[in-house]
């Protein structure tokens, strides 16, 4: 059997060719994701261990337990606690360090960074032993007074500064200036993974972070003979509450685990379209499985008639898929080895340097790679194999093979209906409860969805043809009639090779619809909170809009009123949310608090009392009037106020409103997230904005922009990330409409005498190139229009249960869709290239001699 | 439709040039000579045929197995090509025309009978009878199209699919198409080979009408003599000549010139 498994896949190379390049993309991205992930680990690892190299304990403040994303707040102890740890019995040597934001100023005036890789600060220390900075002797020499600073290697390079150039460094206060001495190594690299780094003499350092008296991090040298725990566990009992004494080894996993998180996102994205590459592959492969039977119904009865059983039948066709499957694992577990190396490349020219190193091939990655592939490949191949085995031996000796195996329509649609209803109920519980399960349960909703209506697709393939075909046999007669007819009379191949294409456009749309409900809902918001003609917001979110700014721009006189607001996380006893702070004083006109009474508005600047989000749809929330709330920072500083007022607004303002001076005493650093202005009555808006960024001069991190700069900013982002995702989902794309060229190359084998008849009887290449082209082009279009649909249902529901998160519109990108359908009968052109080609070049002898 | 014009072009210009026949010969072969393969596996299949088959006529070529009778009817069909000779259809020179003006020529001037698969199964009877003047973009001319229809007795089955025939309704589906588009010659390939006696007999009776009634020329190869004695001629070929010839045959002689040269 394995032979004559083997002699098929021979014979069938090209079409197996075509199957196994899905399988090879669906393991090239789940091994991709992999790699990539275990690389970036593993160099991330050694660079830890490099840096750590000399120091045994690490005594760090407590992070925050919550809303510190951004390393907004900067965690200190104070200095005393170096001598106590100094003074521990088996520390041979110790040092402390200051660290926290600090943004460069460009030579063009403006500040490097702020979104994208962290811009750090740190003190210097001379203690060689236990700090990873080393300055090369050719490379100048470290900060010795309060005006001189060092930078890294890679940030010196890449700005253009050489020692002696004087560099403005910005933090939360003003610029200030510094003659470059020196340039660091970090470890053996130029560069900490793109970040830049400032570095400090100690006492400068403490007074530029406004940590004077305090001190981050202490680094620990252990005596010959303690151990890095016995030394870490002496320690800890000399440090106050809320300082931590960890082994070098710990912090090195915390932070390596650090970095593994913040990359989870990318290795979830890349999984889940991994998983949708494969299941759209699952189709293509299915399919391939199946008119491969169909066409081989001959020999493989007369395998049966020869006294071959039903089970070796299958057996047979699930071999010939194993040895397709191994080989097109083997080649994508490859692929994802490339892959890989490409990602970050892209993240390296993107500014995020990863630390050299060889890639992270683990046997695991082999191992899942290749098992998916051979799983997905030997799965989707059983149903034909199934099929093949019920061929009865007689059909050796028929002439005709036109079986019309008619199977009834109802058991059909019932399994069709049962399957989508299942998955929209899946999808139902992912969306509308809290289960920890629910991005799965959401998953798996949308796959049987997506199998469900590839099942009732069969049942109208036939009428969807005939609408699309209607034109087409007006333009081009007989050889769209005849694309038509061929699209008709195997509605089930028709179907799910439509069906692949529908996954991928189905999720094209369904992103295509949240991106632009998003936006529509941004515009509103916008719209309706913001109605200030002038927003300034910070480059760099842990450094935020210096306060002198915003009183600064208070003096100019084309400014007419000028307000704050600043949001970010609180808890309230265990519940994280967010509050935001206003200025009762000057809001109005600037800034739109809906559903706030301005009377409450003003009792909350008279009593620095509190707002609270109040559903205008839900009659039992919100929190009674007078009632006294205590609110956490991240900072650990907590703030009780009493409760005078309500707004309806929660994705502008999150769950609180509070004033201004109380947000203050309660964050470090005290800065403004957003500053908004109106451009004074008989100024133009362009000279409100020349005003602002008069005043923005000394603040080289801050950004003025108008409204429609700010919903385009907004809207830039969305459609990056929209970008992204199509982009991504354009592969699954491509594997659909290689589907299409497969099915079409298998069915012009299958019709290879029909297809000499037309030849014979006068029909020339270009008009059965035509035909070809035309029946490519309404499965195309039928796939797009099925996920079209899918796509827009899902959407649909997805901005229905978002509707609570303050996705408000629903909004169908009409113009993206029509595109999708037009790319879709393009796609369609382009996949019957190859078949089309292969079909006129058909010798009319042997095509009417075929057997 | 932009693109009519183009590949009607040509078929004008093969019109115009086929449109001066006058001859009796509707096709005529020149020394025509087919070899496979090449050196020492080099095989004959056509070693020199030269013959005219005359308007109006229905000629039988017979032979044995490997005798070469397909791959003289193939080439004489515009199906296959020579490897010399040359094969007249009228005026034109099928060795002379290009991929795309054979398949106008194919279209305009020559009818086709298989022995299997005639048809297209997506098109009912109705659209394969005229499928060759649908590929072309042209009407069919009514009255002559019913005259076919009823002639070959297929009136009540027009919007039948050919899964729904029966294989001698499929061939007279297949006869009734090579005939409606009028072509200079109608080729037919074992016609009756896959029929049983019966509807063999009533395939060859309208054949020998449509010759009789229609002055239909029609080249027919066959290896069974009582379908060859329904033509006006018998050609045998063997070993890629023609070896023996018969006017006005009857099956008693087609079986003994047969049997003569199998001696």
């Amino acid at each position: 059997m394995l032979k004559v498994a083997w002699s098929s896949i021979r014979t069938n190379k090209v079409r197996l060719l075509l199957t196994s390049f899905a399988i090879v993309i669906g393991v090239a991205f789940v091994a991709g994701s992999f790699v990539f992930t275990d690389t970036i680990s593993a160099r991330f690892d050694r660079l830890f261990e490099d840096i750590a190299t000399g120091v045994d304990v690490v005594v760090v403040p407590d992070e925050p337990e919550f809303g510190n994303d951004f390393g907004e707040v900067a965690v200190s102890m104070p200095e005393s606690v170096f001598d106590d740890v100094a003074a521990v019995d088996g520390v041979r040597v110790a040092a402390p360090s200051v660290g926290g934001i600090a943004q460069l100023i460009g030579s063009d005036g403006e500040a490097i960074g702020g979104f994208g890789p962290p811009t750090l600060g740190f003190s210097w220390t001379d203690e060689s032993d236990l700090t990873p900075l080393t300055i090369a002797p050719e490379n100048g020499r470290p900060p010795e007074t309060a005006d001189e600073i060092v930078l890294d290697v890679a940030t010196a390079e890449a700005q253009g500064f050489a020692i002696g150039d004087s560099i403005g460094i910005l933090t939360t206060g003003p610029v200030t200036e510094y003659e470059l001495v020196g340039l660091a190594n970090f470890g053996d690299e130029d560069n900490l993974a793109g970040a830049t780094l400032a570095i400090f003499e100690f006492s400068e350092a403490q007074r530029i972070f406004d940590l004077e008296g305090q001190i981050s991090e202490i680094a620990v040298g252990a005596e010959p003979g303690v151990t890095s725990e016995e030394l870490a566990d002496r320690i800890q009992k000399v440090v106050p509450e809320g300082v931590n004494s960890i082994t070098s080894s710990q912090s090195t996993a915390e932070q390596t685990a650090e970095i593994k998180e913040g990359l989870g996102f990318l290795t979830t994205a890349l999984l889940v379209f991994a998983m949708v590459a494969v299941f759209v592959g699952s189709f293509v492969i299915y399919n391939t499985f199946r008119i491969i039977v169909a066409q081989r119904t001959r020999e493989l009865a007369l395998l049966r008639a020869i006294g071959a059983t039903g089970g070796q039948v299958t057996r047979m066709v699930v071999l010939e898929a194993l040895i397709v499957a191994i080989i097109s694992s083997a080649i994508g577990v490859i692929g994802g080895i490339v892959l890989a190396m490409l990602l970050s490349a892209a993240m390296s020219a993107a500014g995020f340097g990863l630390p050299e190193g060889p890639l992270t091939v683990l046997p695991r990655t082999v191992i899942v790679g290749m098992i998916v592939g051979i799983v997905v490949t030997v799965v989707a191949s059983v149903f034909p194999a199934v099929r093949a085995a019920r061929i009865p031996p007689v059909a050796a000796m028929r002439a005709d093979l036109a079986r019309t195996t008619r199977k009834s329509l109802t058991r059909r649609t019932i399994a069709g209906v049962v399957v989508t209803g299942i998955g929209a109920l899946g999808i139902f519980i992912g969306l509308f409860t809290d289960t920890s399960e629910a991005l799965s349960i959401l998953g798996l909703g949308a796959l049987l969805v997506f199998l469900g209506i590839s099942t009732l697709a069969p049942i109208i393939a036939s009428p969807v043809a005939s609408f699309l075909g209607w034109p087409i046999k007006k333009a081009y007669r007989i050889a769209g009639d005849l694309a038509v007819q061929n699209t008709q009379r195997q509605p089930r191949r028709t179907a799910s090779t439509a069906s692949a294409l529908m996954i991928g456009v189905a999720l094209v749309v369904f992103v295509a619809v949240l991106a632009s409900s998003l936006k529509g809902s941004i515009n509103e918001t916008v719209a309706e909170s913001f109605p200030s003609d002038i927003t300034a917001s910070s480059s760099n979110f842990a450094i935020g809009v210096s306060p002198d700014f915003t009183e600064e721009l208070r003096t100019e006189d084309a400014i007419g009123g000028v307000t704050t607001l600043n949001s970010g996380a609180v808890r309230v006893g265990e519940n994280l949310d967010t509050a935001s702070a206003i200025e009762p004083d000057t809001y109005e006109g600037v800034l739109n608090i809906p559903g706030a009474d301005p009377d409450e508005i003003a009792a909350l600047g008279a009593t620095d009392g509190l707002l609270v989000f109040d559903d205008p749809d839900d009659e039992n929330d919100g929190l009674p009037l007078g009632l006294e709330v205590t609110l956490e920072f991240p900072s650990g500083s907590t703030t009780t106020a009493e409760v005078v007022g309500t707004f309806e607004d929660d994705l502008a303002f999150g769950a609180f409103i509070m004033t201004r001076d109380r947000w203050f005493e309660n964050v470090d650093p005290v800065a403004d997230m957003l500053v908004m202005a109106n451009a004074a009555d008989g100024s133009s808006l362009d000279d409100a904005v020349a005003a602002a960024e008069r005043a923005a001069e000394q603040f080289p991190n801050v950004d003025v922009q108008t409204q429609s700069d700010l919903i385009a900013e907004f809207e830039s982002g969305i459609n990056l990330l929209l970008g992204m995702f199509t982009v991504l989902l354009a592969l699954a794309i491509i594997i659909a409409i290689l589907g299409i060229t497969n099915t079409l190359a298998l069915s012009i084998i299958e019709r290879t005498r029909e297809i000499g008849l037309l030849r014979a009887v006068g029909m020339s290449r270009r008009q059965l190139r035509r035909m070809i082209r035309w029946e490519s082009v309404i499965i195309a279009v039928f796939g797009a229009i099925l996920g079209m649909g899918t796509g827009l249902v899902l959407g649909w529901a997805v901005v229905q249960a978002l509707d609570e998160e303050g996705l408000s519109t629903f909004s169908v990108p009409v113009g993206q869709l029509v595109t999708l359908v037009i790319l879709a009968a393009l796609a369609g052109i382009v996949a019957a290239i190859y078949p089309a080609y292969e079909g006129s070049r058909l010798n009319i002898l042997e095509a009417i001699s075929y057997e | 439709m932009g693109t009519a014009i183009s590949w009607r072009a040509p078929a004008r210009v093969v019109r115009y040039l086929t449109g001066r026949m006058g001859m009796p010969a509707a096709v005529a072969v020149t020394d025509a000579k087919k070899i496979y393969g090449s050196g020492d596996a080099a095989v004959a299949a056509l070693s020199g045929v030269s013959a005219e088959f005359e308007k109006g006529k229905f000629t039988a070529i017979m032979g044995p197995s490997g005798s070469g009778k397909s791959t003289l009817l193939h080439c004489l069909a515009g199906l296959d090509t020579l490897t010399s000779g040359d094969v007249r259809l009228g005026d034109v020179s099928l060795g002379s025309l290009s991929d795309k003006d054979l398949t106008i020529v194919r279209r305009q001037k020559i009818g086709f009978i298989f022995q299997a698969f005639n048809l297209i199964p997506t098109l009912d009877a109705h659209e394969n009878i005229v499928l060759p003047l649908s590929i072309a973009g042209e009407k069919p001319d009514q009255e002559w199209y019913d005259t076919v229809v009823s002639t070959v007795g297929l009136s009540d089955r027009l919007t039948h699919r050919p899964s729904e025939l029966s294989g001698g309704q499929q061939q007279r589906v297949a006869a009734a198409r090579a005939l409606v588009s009028r072509p200079e010659i109608v080729f037919a390939d074992e016609p009756s080979g896959n029929l049983d006696s019966t509807s063999g007999a009533e395939l060859l009776e309208f054949m020998r009408r449509a010759v009789d009634e229609f002055g239909q020329t029609i080249v027919m190869v066959t290896h069974d003599a009582f379908a060859a004695s329904h033509a006006d001629r018998v050609i045998f070929l063997d070993d890629g000549q023609i070896v023996a010839e018969i006017q006005n045959p009857t099956a008693d002689s087609i079986l003994d010139k047969m049997k003569q040269l199998g001696d």
